[in-house]
């Protein structure tokens, strides 16, 4: 306190402000101090009457112990009243160097108000206990014997840990004369998730003695801390008041021999006064679980744990409600522990879980269990089946991820669903009278085997049927537009009858011949060649002889000897015809069958 | 006349050569028929689907088939071959009587609003014969039809030909319109779109995935249409016009 100085950084916004003149001002009680030493921080408030709410200052260099007191008062000087109100925390520093506190704050009637920097030299500890806290009390400052009689000490396993791992730490009080203790604030630990032990009710008090000096140690509270986000995390200090004896220093007299003995000793005797003590903040490397081998059904939980399923009955009706039940217990992150999802058949209709936690703080580490009750309502009738349930976790003394499997369950669920539209729901006044009915009895004999998908397109009457009367259709038509060109067309019709009407004229003369008639039987047999080449070559039969038939036949057969033997023949009936002499050396029956020849030769050409 | 003396060695060749083995067939038909009436259902269903695994089946094969399975209480299958056996004999009271009443005992009662008297008039017109009946009747008609043309064309009829040439007109025009109702008959007959649910119960998806959501159940014995296969996944319609997917094991097509 004697060097005590402050710092007044005054700053007035808002020009603007005549009548109510606010002025924020921020202090601390002294600027050179040591990393174990506390720093009184205010914001004084002067100007106006009603005061906006201010916020603490926000730094990473220091951290709040407690706070914030406000006392205010009110002075009338010269008639002008003026309003004063001071916020007070408490603030520690996590560093030594040249710290700077941050301006703070103030919203007032729209405007914002801001407070100076304040600068703070913290000079590295003298003491020897890195991870202990000793703070002087104001009033004991002069007495330098008694600055280390109490102090606050935090320990941890270990400075790095996996995320959701859990670390304990442990808050031991060292001192010599300690009537009473208060636990002021808990430590408060962003990132973390914290859990109690419960404080002993009669700490275990052991001697140890630190830098040549003896102490009582006590454990006076335990933590445990488990780490939900990764990176470089602070454990805050935590705060107790004590109630500290004081040795009165008295001149030695004679009465001292008498009165230094255990009874007068005894605290009761003695003064005492209350002194703040803190630990250190203690700086914790989160590390991130392990991605290598992470199980796909691994949601976070770390430590060491067991799972079990149960159900109440594997057989069971539709519409009746099953419980299933998941257990998981252990030791470990159980207030983050999570169940997968359960992968059932869309039959079975299911129930949001009924999650139960239990943490058990009391053996020295966190356990406890989380249990997931299901109501599963099976809807038909069948075989159910429960599949198996895996649950990763991850072990942080192994350091490897470990996997547990349930016990899949098979429910029999047997009977009708009882729905309330029974079989008759729905039925029409026929459907319901044939209800009593039942079925028509079997038949004695089958039918022609088909192929089943046989169908009518590979069936030979089929094709036979159609193509018949396609046949006849076309038949039909053909013979109709036959028959029109015979009437319509000359020639053509005498192209088409000069084979049958030289086969008649043919068989009359062969007929004749038999029965020894030859009168004009050269001459019909002339006629008859003559006609057949005049009606196929389409000729006028008047005069038509020879040397008419000649050409004709030769533009029809260029060069043939079919023309030549044809001509030589109707030149050799000629012959016979006119010259009667000729026909001494001729048989009738062999020139009908040279006709003959020829005309087959011929109809085969033209 | 010389033509099917060409064939009908030909046809005796092939006939031995691919017969159908209707001695056995009739074997397995009549030992499935005792075994029904000994009211031992599970081996007559044995034996009648042994005869359907030869390839041949008929109506009474698939109508007493139904009856077995309708007997097992297997009530999606019975249908599904009352179905198959209406298709073969769609006039038989006897199957149409199993399968309405095998159609009481399916709980998807889906409400269907009655059709158009017209298009009513027509399904049953096209019902009251297979569509083996309607081909027949068609050719032969269309023989009659066309005989009397040839006749028409080619022949003085004298005061008989406006008699022929309408009866001929006629039968033309009857020829037509059994090949319509045989071309409805055909359709329905090799519909591959029409299935019937044979487990007890199946949930219908949104999507052809496990996961998907369910739109709703049939329940065995329900037709269904198909139509579209995805895998394992077939998508139905109902006849009130609902979709979904189902897992393909649980439909057997028509």
């Amino acid at each position: 306190m004697r060097c005590l100085k402050t710092i007044l950084v005054i700053l007035i916004l808002g020009a603007g402000l005549l009548a109510q003149d606010l002025r924020l001002t921020a202090s601390v009680n002294r600027n050179n101090i040591t990393d174990k030493d506390l720093l009184t921080y205010s914001v004084t408030i002067e100007g106006i009457r009603d005061f906006p709410d201010v916020p603490p200052p926000e730094s990473q260099d220091f951290v709040l112990i407690s706070g914030p007191s406000q006392s205010s008062s009110i002075q009338i000087i010269n008639g002008q009243m003026s309003a004063t109100k001071t916020i007070t925390w408490q603030i520690a520093p996590t560093r030594t160097g040249r710290l700077t506190i941050p301006p703070v704050t103030v919203k007032y009637r729209g405007k914002d108000y801001a407070t100076g920097a304040v600068t703070v030299n913290v000079s590295g500890s003298t003491s020897g206990q890195s991870q202990a806290r000793s703070v002087a009390p104001a009033q004991s400052a002069g007495s330098d014997n008694r600055k280390d009689e109490v102090f606050l000490k935090a320990t941890v396993p270990q400075t790095t840990i996996y995320k959701g791992a859990e670390l304990n730490v442990s808050f031991d009080l060292y001192y010599r004369n300690v009537r009473t203790f208060g636990r002021k604030k808990l430590p408060d630990a962003q990132g973390f998730w914290i859990e109690e032990f419960p404080a002993p009710s009669q700490p275990n008090i052991t001697n140890e003695t630190v830098n040549g000096v003896p102490y009582r140690k006590a454990m006076i509270q335990q933590i445990a801390l488990f780490a939900t986000t990764t990176g470089d995390l602070t454990i805050d200090p935590l705060v107790i008041d004590c109630e500290v004896v004081q040795t009165n220093q008295r001149r030695r007299s004679v009465f001292d021999d008498f009165f230094d003995d255990s009874f007068f000793n005894d605290p009761l005797f003695s003064s005492t006064k209350v002194v703040t003590v803190q630990s250190a903040p203690i700086k914790i490397r989160v590390k991130p679980l392990p991605e290598n081998g992470q199980p796909a059904t691994f949601s976070g939980a770390v430590g060491k744990f067991s799972i079990e399923s149960s159900i109440d009955t594997l057989k069971t009706r539709p519409d009746q409600a099953l419980t299933l039940r998941f257990k998981i217990s252990g030791s470990g992150n159980i207030n983050s522990l999570q169940l997968p999802p359960l992968n059932l058949p869309n039959s079975v209709e299911v129930f949001e879980p009924k999650i139960a936690k239990k943490i058990d703080n009391k053996s020295g580490e966190i356990r406890g269990s989380v249990t997931y009750e299901y109501v599963l309502i099976p809807r038909r009738p069948g075989l159910l089946s429960i599949p198996a349930l895996t649950f990763a976790y991850f072990d942080p003394e192994t350091e490897n991820y470990r996997t547990l499997t349930t016990r899949a369950f098979n429910v029999r669920v047997s009977g009708n669903a009882s729905s309330p539209s029974g079989p008759s729901a729905g039925l029409s006044k026929s459907e319901i009278s044939m209800l009593g009915q039942d079925i028509r009895f079997i038949m004695r004999e089958p039918t022609t085997w088909r192929k089943p998908h046989e169908t009518v397109f590979s069936q030979f009457w089929f094709w036979l049927l159609n193509g018949a009367a396609l046949l006849i259709f076309l038949g039909a038509i053909g013979l109709r537009w036959w028959t029109d060109k015979l009437e319509s067309n000359l020639t053509f019709a005498r192209r088409r009858r000069a084979w049958p009407k030289v086969q008649a004229r043919v068989r009359v003369l062969q007929e004749r011949l038999a029965g020894n008639d030859t009168a004009d039987f050269y001459s019909q047999l002339d006629q008859a060649l003559i006609g057949y080449i005049a009606d196929r070559l389409g000729l006028a039969l008047a005069g038509l002889g020879p040397g008419e038939i000649e050409p004709a036949l030769r533009q029809r057969l260029p060069d043939s000897d079919l023309v030549k033997a044809t001509l030589k023949l109707l030149i050799r009936l000629d012959e016979i015809r006119f010259l009667p002499d000729a026909i001494a050396d001729e048989e009738p029956a062999g020139m009908l069958k040279n006709v003959r020849e020829l005309l087959n030769n011929l109809s085969k050409v033209i | 006349m010389r033509l099917l003396r060409l064939l009908l060695p030909v046809l005796l060749l092939t006939s031995l050569l691919f017969g159908k083995p209707e001695a056995e067939l009739d074997r397995l038909f009549q030992e499935g028929n005792a075994a029904y009436q000994a009211e031992n259902y599970t081996e007559s269903i044995r034996l009648y689907e042994e005869a359907l695994t030869r390839g041949y089946a008929c109506g009474p094969l698939y109508f007493n088939l139904g009856n077995a399975y309708y007997r097992t209480g297997s009530v999606g299958r019975a249908i599904l071959n009352y179905e198959r056996a209406v298709r073969q004999m769609p006039n038989d009271p006897n199957v149409t009587f199993n399968l309405r009443l095998a159609n009481l005992s399916v709980k998807d009662k889906i409400d269907v609003p009655p059709p158009f008297f017209l298009l009513r008039w027509n399904e049953r017109l096209v019902n009251l014969w297979d569509a083996r009946g309607w081909a027949g009747l068609f050719s032969v008609l269309l023989l009659l039809a066309v005989t009397g043309l040839a006749v028409l064309l080619n022949f003085d009829l004298g005061r008989l030909r406006p008699v022929l040439k309408s009866a001929s007109l006629a039968l033309g025009l009857l020829s037509l319109l059994v090949i319509l109702l045989f071309g409805q008959k055909y359709r329905i007959e090799t519909a591959a779109d029409q299935g019937i649910i044979i487990s007890s119960a199946v949930s219908s998806l949104a999507a052809p995935q496990a996961a998907s959501t369910e739109l709703f159940i049939v329940h065995e014995g329900t037709k269904v249409k198909i139509l579209d296969v995805d895998e394992d996944w077939l998508k139905i319609e109902l006849v009130d016009g609902k979709q979904g997917w189902v897992p393909a094991s649980n439909i057997v097509k028509i």
